[in-house]
């Protein structure tokens, strides 16, 4: 029995400029179980796009499609029409769990310049993007540290500075706060915003946190469990029409931001069918 | 890339070992018979795989390189049990306290790296060329493995278990056998498992220094008389000794681990 | 007035209690015996072989025949490790060799060495070598089938394939494990080196050993086994310092 397809303020799809990447009817089978089922899914240029949904239902598995490290079991994800076989170089992933994606012996510089050696930038020329991605990120002071020696917050922030090394058209990132006390949340939060803005990336952020998905997205997408099969599929896709740039205080208190957040509390919570 | 295989597949693929391990051993193998067959190295120095098979059916019928491997592994176990024997015992008392811990650790940890076989003239000395003398050197190279790993044992018990036992009124004796020792098994079949190791190389050194009965004087006697294929052929049956007794301490290793 | 010693100078007042004791019974009874000595006769015969030179010379023959074989039989162990960690087919299927030839007994081998190189630094580097392809190249597999997951996707999404791959990423990731098979490694050539020379090979430290024992020389025979346990000792705690120096900026973790 298939979930029911409750399509409330559901975001116009493929309105008057291609997507960016489309996935059409993506399923993912691990050994004989099927983890994602009849996945549509567009995102569009430099669109901030939120994912959230029940712990084990496949958000991460999502990531791991759109950015290549997986092939999925059934259906097609596009770029720019063309299909996606493998890790582009323009895009980046920033995992959850930063202290295993860090290299512990380079410093904060090296761990930049990595994404740089990757992409075969000359030696000369590394030195002078290091700088002002760390200054990006706030670590300017620190490029002499060792991943060991800085607290979680900056660990992610070098994690972010060297996913933007790579110049991304399109950034993935797994529930990339939900290590961090709220204040650091929060200052990445806009953080974040302000930089995707400035170089119209595309985005698509997991996050178990309601609230951090309605202040972040142009969209957030609700994934789901079939209860029957489990395997998940889209459940809910929601335009967030909320202004930019957003704040940590008058958006929060927005009337839209509230109904978004009522409404997506009441959907999180209902039983299923 | 992590994904799960289904269970048809997993036993395909364990076949697919088994037989990729055998190619790889019948390569050496037969790389072996080929550089004795081809003549790139004299057969004084390495004896065809035939040759030395031949040599080990024929010790093994007429009986020398069979008791001489009974003296051994007779040498090697005595020794054994008697280093673990002393090292459980000295372990334990010096275990359960943590005084005495702090007081005879640097002694320990001087004495642990030194290599038992460097033990073996002073003990030539003080016991003379005899049995007794390569027992009591294996017992002396045997027992730090055991010894180190009870007092580590004993070291690591969660301190929580402790407090446990004072409040359940548990004697000192009794924390010992019902918790302290339970905890420690493990590595104690670890320690075992090493100090076998460690008994079976004095066993050899003590037989070659001593001239005692055994494969270790049996393989040197035949390098010295250019006597290749026996050599090989004793030098076979010690790794088989090897291979076997560590197979089996392991088995007991691991069987020990699966409550932990 | 005990607890005022502190911890460390505790553990060693026990060995220097004893010494003390040792060297006032010797004297006191007089008694001459082929196996033991008085301490200070001990610390004499050292100084005087240190004085001659033969400490040294012995010293730089066990040494150097153990770095020798440590380098060849260590380096045979590391790039065959790294390739078995590395290629899952290669370490499944090098398995049963690899179990079957690692547990002979390194000392079986010496009288094979005796008889392909007779005498010298071949024949006692030799049968170090083969004793340590295999903590080597334990080490070296296990180092890098440990590396990180995260860190080799992290060289996927970049764009970090084959030779760029091993040499950025899983290479420095496994140094850690690598350096500790290298410590042990070092330990268990000097071992072998000793006992080789103890049983059959006519030069090093082991070899003065036997001789002292047999010329019934207990003084020096007493310090040439401790100045094995000396070296053995510095020899780990070198590299002990090295490697608390080289991956001090790692964190815990490493």
């Amino acid at each position: 029995m298939t979930a029911s397809l409750r399509v409330v303020d559901a975001a116009p799809r493929a309105g008057a400029a291609a997507p960016l990447i489309r996935l059409s009817g993506v399923a993912l089978d691990l050994g004989d179980r099927r983890i994602i089922n009849g996945l549509d899914l567009d995102l569009g240029r430099g669109e901030f796009v939120c994912v959230v949904g029940p712990s084990g239902c496949g958000k991460t598995t999502l990531l791991r499609l759109l950015s290549g490290l997986v092939q999925p079991s059934a259906g097609s994800i596009l770029r720019d029409g063309r299909p996606i076989d493998g890790p582009a170089q323009d895009v980046a992933i920033v995992f959850q769990d930063y202290g295993r994606a860090l290299l512990p012996w380079r410093s904060v510089a090296g761990n930049v310049s990595l994404a740089l050696e990757a992409a075969r930038v000359p030696r000369a020329e590394r030195a002078s993007r290091i700088a002002p991605l760390l200054a990006q990120v706030g670590l300017g002071n620190h490029a002499d540290k060792y991943p060991a020696e800085l607290s979680g917050g900056m660990q992610q922030r070098l994690q972010i500075a060297r996913c933007l090394a790579q110049r991304p058209a399109v950034l993935l990132m797994d529930e990339p706060f939900g290590a961090l006390d709220a204040m650091t949340r929060q200052s990445l939060q806009d953080d974040l915003l302000a930089l995707v803005r400035r170089h119209g990336t595309t985005v698509l952020f997991i996050t178990h946190d309601l609230e951090e998905a309605i202040y972040l997205g142009d969209r957030v997408v609700a994934l789901r469990a079939n209860p029957g099969t489990g395997a998940s599929s889209l459940a809910q896709d929601i335009a967030i029409g909320l202004p930019h740039p957003r704040d940590q205080l008058s958006t929060r208190e927005h009337p839209e931001f509230l109904r978004l957040r009522r409404f997506l509390f009441d959907f999180i919570q209902e039983p299923r069918p | 890339m992590n994904t799960p295989l289904p269970v048809s597949l997993l036993s395909a693929r364990r076949l697919g070992d088994a037989a990729g391990g055998l190619l790889v051993l019948l390569v050496i193998v037969g790389a072996w018979a080929w550089a004795t067959a081809a003549g790139w190295v004299s057969p004084i120095f390495l004896p065809s795989p035939g040759a030395t098979w031949d040599a080990l059916l024929q010790g093994l019928a007429e009986g020398e390189l069979a008791s001489a491997s009974l003296a051994t592994v007779e040498r090697m176990l005595y020794g054994w049990l008697l280093a673990s024997a002393l090292g459980l015992v000295l372990g334990t008392l010096i275990g359960v306290s943590p005084a005495l811990r702090a007081w005879t650790q640097p002694t320990l940890e001087f004495v642990r790296p030194l290599p038992a076989s460097a033990v073996m003239p002073v003990a030539i000395a003080l016991l003379g060329l005899s049995p007794g003398m390569v027992l009591a050197v294996i017992a002396f190279g045997a027992i730090w493995p055991v010894l180190l790993s009870t007092v580590h044992g004993f070291a690591s018990v969660d301190p929580r278990l402790h407090e446990v036992a004072r409040v359940l009124g548990l004697s000192r004796s009794a924390f010992i056998a019902k918790i302290a020792l339970p905890h420690t098994l493990p590595d104690v079949l670890t320690g075992m498992r090493l100090s076998l190791t460690i008994s079976l190389v004095l066993a050899i050194v003590g037989e070659m220094l001593a001239s005692q009965t055994g494969l270790g004087s049996a393989i040197l006697m035949a390098a010295r008389s250019f006597r290749a294929p026996e050599l090989y052929a004793g030098v076979v049956l010690l790794g088989a000794i090897g291979l076997l007794s560590n197979s089996l301490l392991a088995l007991a290793e691991r069987l020990a681990r699966t409550h932990h | 007035m005990i607890r005022a010693i502190g911890p460390r100078l505790r553990g060693l007042l026990l060995p220097l209690l004893a010494l003390a004791a040792a060297e006032a019974a010797m004297r006191a009874s007089g008694a001459q015996s082929d196996a033991f000595a008085r301490p200070t006769e001990i610390l004499r015969a050292m100084w005087t072989a240190a004085q001659d030179g033969s400490l040294a010379a012995a010293s730089a023959q066990t040494l150097g025949n153990a770095l020798l074989g440590l380098a060849a039989g260590g380096g045979i162990g590391l790039v065959l490790g790294l390739w078995f960690g590395a290629s899952s087919r290669a370490g499944r299927w090098s398995a049963l060799t690899v179990n079957l030839l690692r547990p002979l007994p390194s000392v079986a081998l010496v009288p094979i060495a005796m008889l392909a190189f007779g005498f010298g630094y071949r024949m006692e580097s030799a049968v170090v070598a083969f004793t340590c392809v295999w903590p080597m190249l334990m080490f070296a597999q296990d180092g890098v089938a440990r590396v990180e997951p995260r860190l080799v996707e992290v060289a996927r999404v970049l764009g970090l394939g084959g030779i760029r791959r091993a040499w950025k990423i899983v290479l420095p990731a496994a140094l850690p494990r690598i350096f500790v098979g290298l410590r042990l490694s070092l330990g268990i050539a000097l071992t072998i080196a000793v006992t080789t020379e103890i049983i059959a090979n006519p030069m090093g430290l082991g070899y003065g050993l036997a001789m002292a024992q047999q010329s019934l020389n207990p003084a020096l025979m007493l310090a040439l086994v401790i100045w094995i346990g000396v070296l053995g000792w510095a020899a780990n705690a070198g590299l002990l310092w090295l490697q608390a120096r080289l991956f001090a900026r790692r964190g815990v973790r490493a």
